[in-house]
């Protein structure tokens, strides 16, 4: 069984506690004097990031727990408080002092640390990296973020889906479609219909537009990583030729407000000219990019997660299929009919990635020209009903998971599990036997958001 | 390498071959004019995340692309605030990141300045009110300067850091 989420409500008379797997959900109800659960953390090593997420949030203990750590309040957040309580309401808190944070470490002769972030060397996101070495090698890494962590399911309760929908589709730039995907598709499932074929094709196209673009980008920073610059330059050169279509496409860089029920046209045949430049582009750069001997010296047998692991932390996206896990939401009927062809390779390690990454965007591409239509069709919806709904979306990074929970047409929960917030767990297993040159390399052939998962 | 060198022959200086307009190219040497004279050759970017989507990252890193190549007009992002003349900050301020964002500023040397960037920088921030938000950026920093856009695409932060070195006497 795969852990996909676990999350918990205030229900004003008690809490749920949901943990949703691929195969079942349960709901436990948990009573609010001393509200307390069984830890699941040591069966699913992922989930205690939402078991100590859990705590920040609604102060429920879990039994049974091996780290008890906050999680999204760090040195200098407020004490003692739980924000998504229902009954919290202020809005202008105060740092508080300092309460150091104990890092796992490994102690012994020679042994030191190095703390890396939250504000990292180059024009990346915020997030800390400390590990514990010997020498040149890893022999710990504890992942710690929530440094962005911007309270937003908080901020999204009592609004509107209309109201909710700018602040969704800005949780993770890179991921902007496939947010804005799953919240189209909690919306027709709450007004009881269902898409049209013609606007499930639009909402492929871009969403498999946004995977090129996201795949494009990180052909040129893997490779940059590992000290090989002329893929960068052509990788971002792709990545602004792809941009500038997006905008094109949707009047956005990064595709925002693009999801709607309406089909703007688009120009078929300028489109399609460049979907096959980009195809030929890509075909170059794999024959050339295979043929590098000193780059591949640096992917092969770096950083490898083996498919054990990968199940044992239930790995989403690139990083579960280029260890041989047959894992994509995108494996339906209405994929399949387009063309699509789930990419995938056993070795786990940067190459496999890199390798999974230039196959994907092959398929996007030749899915890309099947999604291609301006045909309309008029889709009418009148009324929200309350309930709660959950949606699944194959992101860019992997299987993204929102649910929202209606009542009186506004948002009562919303909590969304980006794909990164399983991955990000599973990196330090990554780390086994490589040396610390080569964690930014390892690190970006995962390409993981910190805004997803910050929230 | 040899493929890439053969393609390379092949294409063509695509700085050149942009379908920008000669305002850009105008401007772009005046940047070049600007820095040379004010900032002695280099202006030097520290680049902090407080809390943004990643869109604001993703367009600073494509000021790099050979579409921009903004390195030639002597703007550089570098790797530590020591190094730097102008912080650049991009996203809500959030309460987790407010203590380490002043201590990037403390540790960059004098004069100095802040440019933020993006809409989430100021009030036409989509998120209102949450309490995990250190409050507005300016009650924190003394902004110089301010690029809007959601996100500003690289164009307008070219412009933009043209229009803040203007300013500057």
């Amino acid at each position: 069984m795969r852990l996909i989420a676990r999350f918990a409500k205030d229900k004003k008379t008690h809490f749920e506690v949901i943990t949703v797997y691929d195969k079942k959900t349960d709901v436990e109800v948990v009573e609010k004097a001393n509200p307390m659960v069984q830890s699941i953390a040591k069966r699913f090593p992922t989930a205690i990031w939402f078991e100590r997420k859990i705590y920040d949030d609604f102060g429920i203990k879990m039994e049974g727990s091996f780290d008890e750590r906050p999680l999204l309040h760090q040195e200098r957040f407020p004490r003692n408080i739980h924000p998504m309580l229902k009954g919290f309401k202020e809005k202008n808190l105060e740092l508080g002092e300092t309460l150091a944070y104990n890092y796992e470490k490994i102690d012994g002769d020679g042994i030191f640390e190095v703390s890396v972030g939250p504000i990292h060397a180059g024009i990346i996101e915020a997030g800390h990296f400390q590990f514990s070495q010997a020498g040149e090698d890893i022999l710990h890494l504890e992942v710690r973020h929530f440094y962005k962590y911007r309270g937003i399911e908080k901020s999204l309760e009592g609004l509107s889906l209309k109201e909710a929908r700018p602040i969704i589709e800005r949780i993770s730039g890179n991921e902007s479609i496939a947010y804005q995907i799953a919240l189209l598709d909690i919306q027709m499932q709450a007004s009881h219909g269902s898409l049209p074929l013609t606007v499930q094709k639009r909402n492929a196209l871009l969403l498999e537009f946004e995977r090129v673009i996201h795949h494009v980008t990180d052909l040129g920073f893997i490779a940059n990583d590992a000290g090989f610059a002329p893929a960068l330059t052509i990788g971002s050169k792709l990545s602004e030729d792809a941009r500038r279509w997006m905008k094109k496409l949707t009047n956005s860089r990064f595709g925002f407000g693009a999801i709607t029920l309406e089909i703007t046209p688009i120009e078929l045949d300028s489109f399609t000219l460049y979907l096959d430049a980009l195809k030929k582009e890509i075909e170059w750069f794999e024959r050339w990019i295979i043929d590098i001997p000193s780059l591949w010296d640096r992917f092969d047998t770096t950083g490898i997660l083996s498919i054990r692991k990968t199940i044992k932390y239930g790995t989403v996206g690139v990083v579960a299929r280029a260890s041989g896990r047959v894992l994509d939401r995108r494996l339906n009927q209405f994929y399949s009919d387009h063309g699509f062809i789930m990419a995938g390779a056993n070795s786990g390690d940067v190459a496999a990635r890199f390798l999974v990454r230039i196959d994907e965007i092959k398929n996007s591409l030749l899915m890309m020209r099947n999604f291609l239509d301006n045909e309309k069709e008029e889709v009418l919806y009148e009324h929200l009903y309350d309930g709660e709904y959950n949606s699944f979306v194959e992101s860019s990074l992997g299987e993204l998971f929102m649910h929202i929970e209606l009542k009186e047409g506004k948002i009562e929960r919303f909590f969304v599990r980006d794909p990164s917030f399983i991955n990000w767990q599973a990196l330090h297993v990554m780390m086994d036997g490589n040396i610390i040159a080569d964690f930014p390399l390892i690190n970006k052939s995962c390409d993981l958001s910190y805004a997803g998962n910050d929230l | 390498m040899i493929k890439f060198w053969k393609k390379r022959l092949e294409g063509s200086v695509l700085t050149e071959n942009l379908e920008v307009d000669s305002e850009l190219e105008k401007i772009k040497k005046e940047l070049k004019n600007t820095i040379t004279k004010k900032f002695a050759g280099s202006l030097a970017i520290r680049m902090v995340d407080s809390g943004s989507c990643n869109a604001c990252e993703a367009e600073c890193n494509a000021l790099s692309n050979p579409y921009y190549d903004l390195e030639r007009l002597g703007i550089y992002f570098v790797a530590s605030p020591r190094h730097a003349d102008v912080m650049l900050l991009s996203g809500v301020m959030t309460l987790n990141m407010l203590p380490h964002a002043k201590d990037a500023y403390e540790q960059m040397s004098s004069p100095k300045w802040v440019i933020t960037l993006g809409d989430c920088t100021s009030e036409k921030c989509p998120i209102k009110n949450s309490f995990a938000i250190a409050g507005k950026i300016d009650e924190s920093f003394r902004v110089a300067y301010h690029i809007k856009g959601c996100p500003p695409e690289p164009k307008d932060i070219v412009l933009g850091l043209l229009d803040f070195l203007r300013s500057r006497r």
